[in-house]
């Protein structure tokens, strides 16, 4: 049926040839995006570099203006380790306003998970990772400000 | 004799006033699960979910950035947080209060592991709907250690992206909690 229609209709062939090519790089995007994973955040460039007290005022002050600036992109965050928390069997760092008890919490990248066994509480660090914004807790009554996909910033 | 005796009351009166405070974790693990077997993508972790379980009156809670969740690939993690799903730019946090019910069956003060039954109220993209679920208590020194996994259906949060109709993402998710108090 289709050599047919090619016979008859050169145009045919090619319509047949640039459909077939539209397909493979159409399952080759569909492929791409099934299969792409967030790259190593050490090899991101960061948007910002913050003071962990200075970001959380930011948040403070407004919420909304500071989620609008910094969620889903990648900060770096210097300050002094406050807390080391277990996260089911990781370990979150954590910096903390003593005055407000407002802090910044963040959760470690699978590949930098054991970067945070030689850390200590007091030690300074500066830290990058995705920024996921900040909201108000009603069960701490306090601010907090969360990061994914972290690393220690070498 | 006398002295021994106070010493006695004063620890036991201690560990009651630490079992009987509320405890409070910043760090509290939520796993949320709705694949399927044509995208298994959707998968995603968040381990820094605030959560607090007073053990005088059995109240638990949690809340956590939407944001935070974390999934392996950037387009699932994108519509996640769209306006179609969890429209997570309107709706930042997402929490639970709640209660366990059989409180008594549990001893704060005494190693052991504990099943609980928890009824509360959970809240996702503004809309408040009731949740009961079963959550296992591990009591072990200082350190308590809940869980609870339970399914929700989405549509009752209004989501309903054509993902779900498609059958790429489940109806149902499960969502598994973790907190450990110290």
């Amino acid at each position: 049926m289709i050599k047919t229609s090619v016979k008859k209709h050169p145009w045919f062939k090619r319509i047949l040839i640039v459909g077939m090519l539209l397909l493979v790089a159409g399952g080759g995007v569909v492929w791409y995006i099934f299969t792409d994973t967030f790259s190593d955040t050490t090899d991101r460039k960061a948007a910002f570099t913050v003071n962990a007290m200075d970001l959380l005022h930011e948040f403070q002050q407004n919420d909304s203006l500071a989620n609008r600036k910094y969620a889903e992109k990648i900060i770096t965050v210097n300050g002094r380790i406050s807390e080391l928390e277990a996260a089911d069997t990781t370990v979150n760092v954590k910096i903390m306003d003593t005055l407000t008890d407002a802090y910044i919490i963040f959760a470690f990248q699978q590949q930098h998970l054991a970067e945070t066994k030689g850390l200590k509480e007091g030690d300074s660090i500066s830290i990058k990772g995705s920024c996921s914004g900040g909201t108000y807790s009603q069960i701490l009554e306090t601010v907090f400000v969360t990061f994914k996909r972290c690393a220690v910033n070498q | 004799m006398k002295k021994s005796f106070l010493l006695i009351a004063l620890v036991g009166l201690t560990t009651f006033s630490f079992a009987q405070k509320k405890k409070v974790t910043t760090s509290a693990t939520i796993a949320f699960d709705a694949s399927t077997k044509l995208d298994p993508l959707a998968v995603a972790e968040n381990k820094t979910a605030v959560a607090s379980l007073n053990p005088k009156t059995g109240e638990v809670a949690f809340e956590t950035v939407v944001k935070n969740f974390a999934f392996s690939n950037p387009k699932m993690q994108e519509h996640f947080n769209s306006a179609g799903w969890m429209d997570s730019d309107k709706f930042p946090a997402a929490s639970f209060k709640g209660k366990i019910t059989n409180l008594s069956a549990v001893k704060f003060n005494s190693d052991g592991t504990y099943t609980t039954s928890v009824t509360g109220d959970l809240t996702i993209r503004g809309v408040t709907k009731p949740v009961i679920a079963t959550a296992t208590v591990v009591v072990s020194g200082k350190t308590v250690t809940t869980t609870s996994a339970f399914e929700i259906k989405v549509a009752d949060y209004g989501v309903n992206g054509p993902a779900i109709g498609a059958g790429k993402v489940a109806t149902d998710p499960k969502i598994t909690v973790s907190a450990e108090f110290k």
